[in-house]
């Protein structure tokens, strides 16, 4: 997939062409490129994301241009197959999403009869093409070209000394947008949406031209088409929150697909031969910042009760500067967008000690992908609310089946508790579902929390870091204190603090440590806090000592923390939209630390 | 041209199939009725859709979001309370332009079904089709090509022409039916019944695809309906040994194990664990997740997503809902049957057993045909089940 843009009108036409790409950089983003036709005809493009291209980008004056972002299909990422292409009289600049099927055949014509190609793409062909039929009226040469061609292609054209672009569709997204004294052409509506909310829809087989004064549509007969254009009523926020308040709700109701799509493939081979199982090394140091860290918590429990590998945390920012040890565990790095700057540095920090490094990461090609030995991509799709929702869910989805494959390769977990634990990792998405339907009662709950100054969270066992992700998340987005304690903990101090204005909040699933857990929570009970309890929907005994009780399926206490976690965000964000809290973008915070 | 989709009711008689989602939500050929009807729409190049939706929302919100990956531009309008379809236009208004279409998001429909109307240009009209049972819809009765008269669901048999609940919209339409809201008259239908005698509204046939699932066992031919145009696509890792007849398709990062025989039609999901020695027979769908063990054979069932199913089980024109799990042997055969909704009952021909989301069945247990199982259920082994069991019930 890749996206396109034109513009036609009386701006300079750089700046518009720049901003209306990025808005369609999900639609690939390896290279990018620019025309712009002034005096002359002026083509900047390079490999890298549109950001990379601006930054590099000389000035070009002119008020006609076409922009594309490029996601590589034939001729790998590289400045010379990125678009647009120039023909060899240097006149034309195309820019083309789709695929040309013929173009092997159409490049030795082309090149028998004397043309240049300077790429590896299908695409280079097309402005060949445009060249030889090009008798002074682009529009006919671009038909012409078209016919020549198989497969499919949304492209757009500018001639030097020219202020029209021409463009035409078939099976590739294309619309126009109609501005005052200006004009548009774009892959998607959404990159048009800053400047006009009039679109014109190019059908299939259509092609059209488009000049500082107007649109001229033609079918594939060359028939002009005279077509009402359509008025967007959407704006570019809700286009991307697809109908959802914000962007942490809309990515926390795809937690059961972020899971099911983590698991695909990686379930089926757990126990097929693989290098880190087999791997020698006799303990391994989880690496991360932020919610990964609480992540690498929980994974920490896992991996030592499922391989019984001694297992340790640490910081990215402490690892890098720690002294290290003659150990060399296997190294296992965490970081949603494998681009923070930490966690980066640790990755090489654990390799120049001659460690195995192992990569969880959201972004496929990130900077720590290239950094490690072996990566695994949780599939979770981009996250754009800064408090991370379902990338964390997978994170831990990516610990657990760690965990699986360690125990597998090392005998601590037999076949069939393997394909126990495989068939309740399987289910996780309908026990996420059965929380996220119970989200009523979790908004109520936040009656306990809105008006609080401090709220106290506590867990133990693998659920004490699930605590300490709850209490960073309603810190993050509420701006309420929160602290998560490991329950044992209480005494050693934080119980000074406790009062009838200071609620808890407690994670009390029926493991090993529920009895602990309760007498935890009637220890605070004593001292008036109010008590939010989680705890399993066949529980009995939350009700007589918690004030209110939020159940979940009842699941292996181990899988336990996802089902947690999901309510806990779910209570963060309740609550910091009863505050009226920015919550997709809270003060002071970024979704991608890239700084050190 | 735009459309504005209706699905923001729950779908009641569908019970338990609609306890956590909209109607229009429920899974056929592994896909939400709604997904069918956004097809069709986007296929006629209508790519601006209105969706009115209310009751579980957010289960359709986070499938379509804005639609992009479905090829169209969704904008959501919220019903708050479900007060009926000529409401959930007046809520829609302020999105669509002076033309438009109005489309019930839980029927399943075909893109000629659209285009039908699409093609007609003589302005607002009312797409009709013909029923084999016409007396739960709105029978029109037309005279040239002019709607003069609707009865809902009547009495008798007065003609098989029906309402498909899709119509072509003008602004004075609108107006209209906005006006004759009041005394009852909720919906789009009940309002006209009263307009059409006063007003020249066309009927335009269709002979497209229009399916309705009013009560749980109508799933069944919706999925097998629905299975009917799906292509073959095979992913996934099929063992050797393995028989496929037919069209089937298997998702991504499912394994289907030695000895297992599918026939088509039938589609199994993503991420699925199936045999060794599984038989599915036609008109099956099989969800994401789903893990069905050895010897277990499934016939004309529409089993969603992430249910296990233990081995030596046979089901035949049976629904389980999401997260079903069977411990094993499993009797849910097909028979006639009388099955009751509301205190209805209803005579069927073949049908198997219905049971609701996140149920758990232990071993050899029978469920008699045409029993509804609510959701949660805990049935123990050995168990007998027949009629209806509401939600969360617990029989041992």
């Amino acid at each position: 997939m890749c996206g396109i843009v034109g513009y036609s009108g009386s701006r300079q036409a750089v700046e518009i062409l720049i901003d209306a790409l990025k808005r369609l950089e999900y639609r690939g983003y390896d290279s990018a490129g620019i025309a712009v036709c002034g005096k002359e005809l002026q083509v900047y493009k390079d490999k890298g994301e549109i950001a990379k291209l601006q930054e590099s980008l000389p000035v070009m004056k002119g008020t006609v241009g076409i922009s594309h972002t490029r996601w590589a299909t034939c001729g790998r990422p590289s400045k010379e197959n990125a678009h647009p292409f120039v023909d060899c009289t240097g006149r034309f600049a195309l820019v083309h999403n789709g695929i040309i099927e013929n173009h092997m055949a159409l490049r030795r014509e082309l090149v028998a009869r004397g043309h240049k190609f300077t790429s590896e793409t299908d695409t280079e062909v097309l402005v060949h093409l445009l060249e030889e039929s090009y008798k002074g009226d682009t529009h006919a040469a671009l038909v012409e070209t078209l016919k020549k061609v198989k497969g499919t292609y949304a492209v757009a054209v500018v001639r030097s000394g020219s202020n029209e672009v021409v463009a035409a569709r078939k099976e590739n997204p294309l619309v126009v947008g109609l501005g005052v004294g200006e004009n548009f052409v774009a892959s998607d509506v959404t990159a048009l949406l800053n400047y006009t909310n009039k679109v014109l829809y190019v059908m299939d087989g259509e092609s059209a031209v488009i000049s500082p004064a107007g649109v001229r549509l033609f079918d594939e007969s060359g028939q002009e088409v005279r077509r009402e254009p359509s008025t967007i009523s959407w704006t570019i926020d809700d286009a991307e929150k697809g109908g959802f308040g914000h962007f942490m709700l809309k990515e926390i109701y795809e937690e059961p697909l972020a899971i099911h799509n983590t698991l695909l493939g990686y379930l089926d081979d757990i126990s097929d031969g693989n290098s880190i199982g087999s791997s020698r090394f006799s303990s391994v140091k989880i690496v991360a910042c932020g919610s990964s860290f609480h992540a690498a918590m929980v994974g920490k429990y896992v991996i030592e009760a499922l391989s019984d590998t001694p297992t340790t945390l640490e910081l990215a920012s402490e690892y890098r500067y720690s002294p290290g040890t003659k150990e060399l565990p296997l190294v296992v790095l965490v970081s949603q967008s494998g681009e923070t700057a930490d966690t980066l540095a640790a990755a090489r920090e654990a390799r120049r000690r001659g460690c195995k490094t192992y990569a969880i990461t959201n972004v496929v090609g990130s900077t720590l992908t290239r950094e490690v030995d072996e990566v695994f991509y949780t599939r979770a799709g981009p996250e754009i609310g800064v408090a991370a929702t379902k990338t964390y869910i997978t994170q831990l989805v990516a610990l657990y089946l760690l965990g699986m494959r360690m125990g597998i390769a090392r005998g601590t977990i037999g076949p069939d508790s393997l394909r126990s634990m495989r068939s309740e990792l399987r289910s996780m998405p309908k026990h996420v579902r059965t929380v996220l339907d119970n989200s009523s009662a979790i908004e109520e709950a936040t009656d306990m929390l809105v008006n609080a100054r401090d709220v106290f969270f506590i867990g133990r066992n693998i659920n004490y870091p699930t605590v300490l992700e709850g209490a960073l998340k309603l810190k993050e987005i509420s701006y309420i204190h929160a602290e998560g304690y490991a329950a044992g903990e209480l005494k050693h101090g934080p119980l000074a603090l406790l009062d009838a204005h200071t609620p808890v909040v407690a994670a009390c699933v029926k493991d090993h440590t529920y009895d602990k857990m309760l007498a935890n929570v009637a220890e605070v009970a004593a001292r008036d806090s109010p008590v939010l309890a989680i705890g399993f929907e066949d529980d009995t005994e939350l009700n007589a000592v918690a004030d209110r009780v939020i159940r979940i399926p009842k699941v292996s206490p181990i899988f336990s923390p996802m089902l947690i976690t999901v309510v806990l965000q779910m209570l963060a964000y309740y609550t910091a939209r009863r505050k009226g809290c920015p919550i997709d973008k809270p003060r002071n915070l970024a979704k991608s630390v890239t700084v050190e | 041209m735009k459309a504005v989709v209706l699905a923001a009711g729950e779908g009641k008689r569908l019970r338990p199939f609609t306890v956590s989602r909209p109607k229009v939500m429920i899974p056929v050929g592994n896909r939400p009725i709604l997904e069918y009807v956004i097809s069709a729409l986007v296929e006629n190049g209508i790519q601006d859709i209105v969706l009115v939706v209310g009751y579980r929302k957010e289960t359709i919100m986070s499938y379509f979001a804005d639609g992009r990956k479905f090829g169209a531009r969704i904008t959501y309008a919220v019903q708050e309370k479900q007060l009926g379809t000529a409401h959930a236009l007046s809520i829609a208004k302020k999105h669509l332009d002076d033309e438009f279409l109005v489309v019930a998001g839980d029927n399943l429909i075909d893109s000629r079904t659209v285009s039908d109307l699409v093609g007609y240009d003589g302005g607002p009209s009312m797409l009709v089709t013909e029923s084999e049972i016409p007396s739960k819809y709105g029978v029109v009765q037309v005279e040239g090509d002019r709607v003069v008269r609707i009865d809902e669901k009547p009495e008798g048999r007065i003609g098989n022409i029906i309402s498909t609940g899709i119509y072509r919209f003008n602004e004075d339409l609108l107006r209209a039916v906005e006006d004759g809201v009041g005394g009852g008259k909720i919906g789009i239908t009940h309002v006209l019944q009263a307009l059409v005698p006063k007003m020249d509204l066309p009927a335009v046939h269709t002979t497209g695809k229009w399916i309705d699932a009013v009560y749980p066992w109508d799933l069944i031919g919706v999925n097998a309906a629905a299975l009917a145009v799906h292509g073959q696509e095979i992913a996934g890792t099929i063992e050797s040994g393995v028989t496929i007849k037919g069209s089937v398709s298997v998702g991504a990062g499912t394994r289907i194990r030695s000895g297992t025989y599918i026939e088509g039609p039938a589609t199994i999901g993503e991420g699925c664990d199936i045999g060794p020695s599984a038989t599915i027979l036609p008109s099956t769908s099989v969800g994401n997740g789903v893990q069905i063990e050895s010897f277990s054979l499934l016939s004309n069932c529409l089993v969603m997503n992430n249910v296990d199913i233990g081995s030596h089980s046979h089901l035949s024109h049976s629904v389980l809902d999401d997260g079903v799990r069977v411990a094993t042997g499993l009797a849910s055969p097909a028979g006639c049957a009388f099955a009751r909704v509301e205190d209805e009952f209803f005579r069927l021909e073949r049908i198997g057993g219905l049971v609701g989301e996140g149920t758990e069945i232990g071993s050899g247990v029978v469920i008699a045909s045409g029993s509804i199982v609510g959701a949660g259920c805990r049935i123990g082994s050995g168990v007998r089940v027949t009629g209806n069991l509401e939600n969360k019930s617990v029989v041992v």
